[in-house]
């Protein structure tokens, strides 16, 4: 089922066009990254995903289009946005209150809630005196506490701690496996390789590449030459050429081939390829 | 009708923890107090600063918190959390209403208990606060939704707090003034308050003032959200 459908969307600010024509497609259940140096634009799709902001062409979630999304469709969504804040006066436990209020949400769903993010005994501290890493899973526990079928997250764990960030990816893993789909974007080219089932590279508005991360690597890598894992872990890399083939035919014949595979470049290289640009900011 | 009063109650507790709003919704009941304790046993004088700062906290008290709360909401970016909650701005903007003249009217009930009124004269009080009350809290909720952050809501209200706060005031020492502020709707609370009783003329000030700021509230409602 397609949850979230982009044909041709185009957004400029006056004379500045930010989004050039973005068609993509999320499924049910994946988890989708949008990968993009700073400045690509992708807060501003997350902003027309999220109904925020008018756009050009056709944008669509839950088959609805996003200039009209009402109350039913936020029923169904949440989000983790910079734009949006939580009420730095009350404590945890009160702002999540209010939404649990405001979705119908059991109140007993709270504590729950914030066991998954890695906030409990957090209930009665005031939301100004949290660290940047404890804000960012109260805002994650507040879109997720009516457990909405879509999820955006715009750069979820920029600015946090290696341990933090993997606290959050585990809780966003797991929010997959129950059925939800969840459009993250990020700059960190190694979170989208290892978390995201698919991702789109996005450069000045347009997409520049599409699918699963690790076939993304492969098609751009190069067989030119050849990358070899020897059973005791030396790993050595090898011209495709005639000339070597005597090489690997030893390493079989002495069963210390683990693995022969193509030079395959990472995320940043290929983005680097095809725009010339570093991916990170 | 639940996220109005899940919006009532989120607002009561950020109220209270909100030191700033708080003065401003018992400043003028306080002073008040203080000066009949010192002052008021001379003839006249409690009726005159009731009056005074009555005026003074109906136009000010919720002009101010309105556009505070609301500019506040914005700049937090806590207005946009709420939306993509599924909070429509309508039921956003009742809530606020709501909240802002119960409050101004809960902590403006203390002028009742400091003057001796007769039930006449404190049911015109009541509803002359009440009027001035709704009024400067619909200015407020313009003042909020024309700005993008507290300290541009603060630059407007203020000054617009300001004229009609004092103008009733300054009002009793020149006639001129006392001209102007007849056309002005805290004036015209100000001499409800002051005479014990409802006129034509308080009922026709507060329509116009009530179809402007109405008429205003709704246009910006509807420019805003394009
Ligand atoms: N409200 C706005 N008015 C004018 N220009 C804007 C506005 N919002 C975004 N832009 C411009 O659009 C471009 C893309 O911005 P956007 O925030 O979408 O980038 P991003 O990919 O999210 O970057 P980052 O990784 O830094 O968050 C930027 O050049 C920015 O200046
Ligand atoms: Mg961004």
């Amino acid at each position: 089922m397609t949850i979230v459908k982009l044909d041709g969307v185009t957004r400029s600010f006056g004379e500045k066009q930010v989004l050039g024509g973005v068609s993509l497609q999320i499924e049910k259940g994946e988890i989708f990254g949008l990968l993009g140096p700073s400045g690509a634009g992708k807060t501003t799709l997350v902003n027309i995903l999220t109904g925020q902001m008018p756009c050009g062409g056709k944008a669509e979630i839950f088959g609805m289009d996003c200039a009209r999304i009402g109350r039913e469709v936020y029923r169904r969504t949440g989000a983790v946005l910079d734009n949006c804040g939580l009420y730095e006066r009350l404590t945890c436990m009160d702002n999540m209150k209010l939404f649990a209020r405001l979705h119908h949400t059991p109140v007993s769903a709270i504590a729950e809630t914030l066991r998954a993010v890695g906030l409990d005994g957090s209930e009665g501290l005031r939301v100004r005196a949290l660290s940047k890493g404890m804000r960012q899973r109260l805002k994650l526990a507040c879109a997720i506490l009516h457990a909405p079928e879509l999820l955006f997250l715009d750069e979820p764990t920029s600015g946090l701690d290696p341990a933090t960030a993997e606290e959050i990816h585990a809780l966003m893993r797991r929010l997959r496996e129950s059925g939800a789909t969840l459009f993250l974007t990020t700059h960190n080219m190694e979170e989208a390789y290892r978390l995201c089932d698919r991702i789109a590279l996005l450069h000045e508005g347009r997409i520049v590449e599409e699918g699963q991360p690790a076939a993304i690597c492969r098609r751009h890598g190069s067989d030119a030459e050849l990358h070899i894992v020897t059973s005791d872990g030396k790993e050595l890399s090898l011209p495709n050429l005639p000339e070597n083939a005597g090489t690997v035919a030893a390493l079989m014949r002495e069963k210390k081939l683990r693995a022969i595979h193509s030079a395959e470049p990472d995320l940043g290289t290929v983005f680097l390829r095809l725009t010339g640009k570093e991916l990170t900011q | 009708m639940t996220a109005i009063l899940a919006l009532l109650r989120k607002q009561t507790k950020d109220s209270l923890c909100n030191f700033p709003a708080l003065m401003v919704m018992l400043i003028y009941p306080a002073v008040a107090f203080v000066m009949i304790t010192a002052l008021g046993s001379e003839e006249g004088m409690s009726g005159m600063f009731v009056t005074m700062f009555a005026t003074m906290h109906a136009s000010f008290a919720p002009l101010v918190t309105a556009s505070n709360i609301l500019s506040e909401e914005k700049e937090k970016g806590t207005l946009r959390t709420l939306m993509m909650s599924g909070v429509s701005r309508l039921s956003y903007l009742v809530s606020e209403m709501l909240f802002v003249v119960s409050v101004s009217m809960l902590t403006g009930s203390a002028f009742l208990a400091m003057d001796a009124f007769t039930r006449d004269h404190a049911a015109a009080f009541a509803a002359a606060m009440l009027c001035g009350t709704v009024l400067s809290a619909l200015a407020g909720l313009c003042v909020g939704m024309t700005s993008r952050n507290v300290s541009a809501a603060n630059g407007m209200a203020v000054p617009i707090g300001l004229v009609t706060a004092l103008l009733p005031m300054l009002a009793r020492f020149n006639e001129s003034l006392d001209r102007a502020a007849r056309y002005l709707y805290s004036g015209q609370v100000s001499r409800v308050l002051e005479s014990g009783e409802l006129s034509g003329e308080f009922a026709a000030v507060m329509a116009v003032y009530a179809v402007l700021l109405t008429g205003l509230t709704i246009f910006l409602f509807i420019t805003e959200s394009r």
